[in-house]
């Protein structure tokens, strides 16, 4: 079986579509998480491969299905963003020969196909739809979404994997060339050529801070919640392997990387899978857990002028994403309990949540925002996950604690301050990425 | 004399991740001897103390990675040195702020008892 990519008319791109075709139809059920690691320790077991079917073997079982139903499988076959196999250096076959694999030798340990996953787990006899939605969980949610909605898939399996390798993040494959394109040199981060990942992001806030007279310590606020949001999310990095809290004072205290960016302003790479299960609303009814229902997916195409994107391009492309989000999902602002924008840098998330006006915020807003109670006992919680920041780089936090919190699943990170109905989650960037909106009932 | 040591954690002590060569016991041997002692790391700072409270040793500083120049500001000593496993964040911020420098491997054999 061929495994394509998933194709653009799978998206919902644009404005002016209507309310999704498959509002409410389609629900999440079952959720699974490896346990986390920092880098990958070279062993058979530990491979994201393993990570990968752990994951996924959880989520089956918190769905309470037999494997035999699952007929779609949809993934992100890359696995990294800047921890690439050196080239040459040797591939651990003791490794690859301890799995079923496929004709890429790194198949399951740097990167990802369907095909490694199904030779792997004999269990899932019926998956007859497989597809990739490439760049993150977030990517991955919306073809599942529609994919379950259009009728190719009824019960399918969505999957993010990340490795990690030994070294430093960014400073092998093509940043190890002795010669790298220009454009790959001038492109923020991905390469030791060039200046760090968070560059662009950093002059963006830079502009914002200088346009609306804001300040970078106004984020120390966000930051401290997100850590203490993360610390109370027990399959994350930070509760797993270090579990202190990040205060205002460390905070402030940090280098800066890409100033005004700092050092925790970017998000640490982990090793982490993690997998949900999808099936129609109908499904869903006879399952283990409570739906949790899928009412609208939209997506973000923003094109830039130049080598970066400007703060007007930036607030603008968010502020259309949000009109697309509540459009498609036939919501407003008000209907929204919570948000669980990205944060993969720290200093992009006000930009998601001033696009999606959330709690009536207009641009320039949000670090205001921030000095206020954000926390999840408050009336205007942020980022209840803690994102990225709270526990490590995996893109899908954000997913799952929209899951949990409105099955009342969340722990000690349960929101008490509103009553978890209705969230969204997605990104990654502000300029381009995808998004999902959840609810209690379909309708 | 006076002398000051800056340790970095990560990849430099036993308890960083990853562990470093240089054990608890060193630090603390090197605290008796009535050295200034301290950590910088790009841990959190109070991340740091809570690790050298963890081990019941005092130190005398804990800063960020950026902040030699400050310890060298705030005491007085013949010599600093600061101990790491980084070139670029260990080795060159040392040297930039006036500190000599060991690698993890070299402070091994603790070289300012001599």
């Amino acid at each position: 079986m061929t495994t394509e990519h998933a194709p653009a008319s799978m998206y919902r791109a644009t404005e002016g579509l209507g309310v999704w075709e498959h509002k409410g139809k389609v629900a999440a059920v079952g959720i699974g998480h490896s346990p986390t690691t920092r880098r990958w320790d070279g062993t058979p077991e530990n491979t994201m491969g393993a990570n990968s079917i752990f994951a996924l073997r959880q989520a089956i079982a918190d769905s309470g299905v037999d494997p035999s139903q699952i007929d779609g499988l949809v993934l992100d076959p890359v696995t990294t963003t800047g921890a690439h196999w050196p080239p040459g250096d040797p591939i651990p076959m003791d490794v690859v020969n301890h799995w079923n694999k496929t004709d890429d030798p790194l198949d399951g340990i740097a990167k990802l196909s369907a095909e490694w996953i199904l030779k792997n787990m004999p269990e899932l006899t019926n998956v007859k739809f497989t597809m990739y939605g490439q760049g993150c969980m977030s990517h991955a949610i919306v073809v599942a979404a529609q994919a379950v909605g259009e009728g190719r898939t009824h019960t399918c399996l969505v999957l993010k994997s990340w490795h990690n390798l030994e070294g430093r993040y960014n400073q092998s494959g093509i940043s190890a060339q002795g010669e790298v394109p220009g454009t790959f040199a001038l492109a923020p981060g991905r390469t030791l050529w060039g200046a760090p990942g968070s560059y662009g992001t950093a002059l963006q806030f830079a502009e914002y801070c200088r346009k609306y007279g804001k300040s970078h310590d106004m984020m120390a606020p966000f930051m401290e919640n997100s850590r203490r949001n993360g610390l109370l999310f027990p399959e994350g990095y930070w509760a797993q392997h270090r579990p202190e809290q990040l205060t205002p004072d460390d905070y402030l205290n940090a280098r800066w990387i890409a100033k005004p960016a700092n050092l925790f302003d970017n998000d640490i790479p982990i090793m982490v899978s993690g997998a949900y299960l999808f099936t129609t609303a109908e499904r869903a009814k006879d399952m283990k857990q409570k739906p949790v229902y899928i009412i609208n997916h939209a997506s973000s195409r923003g094109a830039q002028r130049s080598v970066l994107p400007t703060l007007d391009e930036v607030e603008a492309e968010t502020a259309a994403t949000g009109r697309k989000i509540y459009e498609g999902a036939g919501i407003t602002a008000d209907d929204l309990s919570f948000e669980n924008m990205y944060d993969g840098f720290a200093l992009f998330h006000q930009f998601h949540i001033e696009g999606l006006r959330y709690r009536g915020m207009q641009n320039g807003d949000a670090l205001d925002f921030y000095q206020k109670d954000i926390s999840i006992e408050g009336p205007d919680p942020i980022l209840p996950s803690g994102g990225n920041i709270g526990s490590g780089r995996s893109r899908f936090w954000m997913h799952t604690d929209c899951i949990q919190q409105i099955q009342g699943r969340a722990g000690a990170r349960a929101l008490t301050g509103v009553k978890p109905e209705i969230g969204v989650s997605g990104g990654p960037m502000p300029m381009g990425g995808n998004f999902t909106v959840w609810s209690a009932t379909p309708d | 004399m006076a002398i000051l040591i800056s340790f970095d954690i990560d990849g430099t002590l036993e308890v960083g991740d990853p562990p470093g060569v240089l054990t608890m016991d060193l630090v603390r041997k090197t605290k008796e001897a009535g050295i200034l002692i301290g950590s910088c790391s790009d841990r959190p700072i109070s991340g740091q103390r809570a690790i050298w409270e963890q081990h019941g040793i005092e130190v005398d500083f804990a800063v960020s990675k950026h902040q030699l120049p400050d310890v060298k500001q705030r005491f007085d000593a013949e010599i600093y040195y600061h101990i790491g496993d980084r070139e670029d964040l260990d080795r060159q911020y040392a040297l930039a702020a006036g500190f000599e420098f060991f690698w993890p491997d070299e402070a091994v054999s603790e070289p300012w008892l001599k």
